[in-house]
């Protein structure tokens, strides 16, 4: 277990390691949500009401996502890498949560700057509890990010990537991006019909059970 | 230490194969009384009827051997004979439609890790992040297998001045010709010391030099450790191998000795 929870952070390690040398595709994610902000802002005069805010901000976050997590097994399966993984003694699914940490530290890096941002173009801010808003966005991340991996490992046989990656992470990653819409307008301008905190264990729910039933199927896309 | 039942074990079954068929119980965790165990068996790699397709086109048909621990087993055949599909399957990457096969007395279906730790393989394409340095590539692949910092440090350092990569180990693999890339790739396939190596073509790519520096490696360890090597070079198979097995269209054609190998075939 030891062992393979260090291999996860191993291969996280790598990859964050890759990136920050080609720069690629962090440069990318950061270049299209800062556009994306910027036209909002202009089209919306600067004055965007907190429900249409919380919309743009995760609809952005979620768009972003997919120039990080596509990439995330397609890299390795071009450089041939992947037979190093596959080959190496370690379960599927230490692979997998190596790649959902390198997904939601790349998405991390970009989202430091985007929010704040956002929150000044978009005239956004947050009236709850500061430590409820830091956790929706780790825990709204780490969703995208493990929906991502796993739409990127599904993605590796097809010989039309580009278009199998979003038929599998839309519909997957659209549940949650719903949910923290949602979370975070009730963060914004108050809790609507449902409690806030149920939002927030519905959010967890399917964090977990994306996970999980990643890591249980994992193995599959690893050996043919 | 050594387990007494396993001692007596040892002497009344020396093949590992008939101590598990009388139902004792599978060995499933990695201790080193098991991995003694396998020492013993004669036969590391066992298929039975092996069947691989992709799709309409047969790769491997219903094919059976069997390689013993130790030394050089070759394994020939022209291009789409199945060679790499076996290699494949031995490695626990690709799983066969039909027929079984054991690879140190292990299912690849159930035992795969167990597999894993004990091969080392070499493919057409070198195992190295282009981004990454030598030395991180390699330290990469040392956690993977679970080797301390202080064996990962000396190995690196030993084989890296065996292939004469050393003076490279700092440099992004990327800007490495294709000759160092594939000497980087040995380091790797050897570091963790495997017992089983697999070949599949290993000396495409690598000049003379490195050509014989690898060559030595094998011949150091053939006695203590399993090589299976595809090459397209009969010559150097001959020389090299202790016997071998022959695929063509997805089939055995021949196997034995190498002294009985006929290039006619």
């Amino acid at each position: 277990m030891t062992s393979a929870l260090s291999a996860a952070f191993a291969i996280a390690k790598k990859d964050i390691l890759s990136q920050l040398r080609k720069r690629f595709e962090i440069f990318a994610m950061f270049l299209f949500a800062l556009i994306s902000v910027l036209a909002f802002a202009f089209a919306m005069g600067g004055q965007v009401p907190p429900e249409i805010g919380s919309a743009l901000l995760w609809v952005i976050i979620f768009l972003t996502g997919m120039f990080g997590f596509a990439p995330i097994f397609i890299s390795e399966t071009e450089t041939g890498t992947l037979k190093g993984l596959s080959v190496a003694p370690i379960p599927a699914w230490s692979v997998y949560l190596g790649k959902v940490i390198y997904g939601f530290v790349l998405m991390g890096i970009v989202e430091i700057f985007l929010i704040p941002i956002c929150m000044i173009l978009l005239s956004f801010s947050f009236s709850a509890n500061i430590f409820l808003v830091l956790g929706t966005f780790i825990i709204g991340t780490l969703d995208f990010a493990a929906v991502g991996a796993m739409a990127s490992a599904l993605t590796m046989p097809s010989e039309s990537k580009s278009t199998v990656f979003p038929i599998v992470y839309f519909p997957t990653a659209t549940s949650a991006l719903i949910l923290l819409v949602e979370l975070t307008r009730g963060l914004a301008i108050g809790p609507g019909l449902i409690p806030l905190g149920f939002l927030f264990q519905i959010i967890i729910a399917h964090l977990v059970a994306m996970i999980t039933i990643s890591a249980a199927i994992f193995s599959y896309a690893l050996t043919s | 230490m050594q387990d007494p039942f396993l001692k007596l074990m040892r002497k009344i079954f020396p093949r590992r194969e008939l101590i598990t068929g009388f139902g004792f119980p599978k060995l499933q965790c990695t201790t080193v009384q098991q991995i003694e165990v396998t020492h013993l068996s004669e036969i590391i790699i066992e298929a039975k009827e092996l069947t691989r397709r992709y799709g309409y086109r047969v790769a491997l048909k219903k094919i059976s051997f069997a390689f013993t621990a130790g030394g050089v087993h070759g394994l020939f055949g022209s291009n789409g004979a199945g060679k790499t599909t076996l290699m494949r399957i031995i490695s626990t990457l690709l799983r066969p439609q039909s027929g079984s096969i054991t690879v140190f007395g292990f299912d690849p279906e159930e035992d795969f890790i167990e597999i894993k730790k004990r091969i080392g393989l070499i493919g057409d394409k070198p195992l190295l992040y282009p981004e990454l340095t030598g030395r991180e590539n390699l330290e990469f692949y040392c956690k993977l297998y679970g080797i301390d910092k202080e064996t990962m440090d000396n190995g690196i350092e030993t084989l890296s001045r065996r292939f004469g990569v050393f003076k490279w180990l700092d440099e992004p693999t990327k800007i490495l010709s294709t000759g160092l890339r594939k000497r980087f790739d040995i380091i790797r396939c050897v570091i963790h010391s495997p017992e089983l190596f697999l070949l599949d073509e290993p000396f495409a790519g690598l000049d003379k030099e490195a050509t014989d520096i690898f060559k030595d490696y094998i011949n150091e360890h053939r006695s203590t450790k399993t090589v299976v090597l595809t090459t397209h070079n009969l010559r150097l198979g001959k020389d090299f191998c202790d016997d071998y097995l022959t695929l063509r269209k997805a089939e055995i054609v021949a196997q034995g000795p190498i002294s009985e190998f006929d290039e006619e075939m």
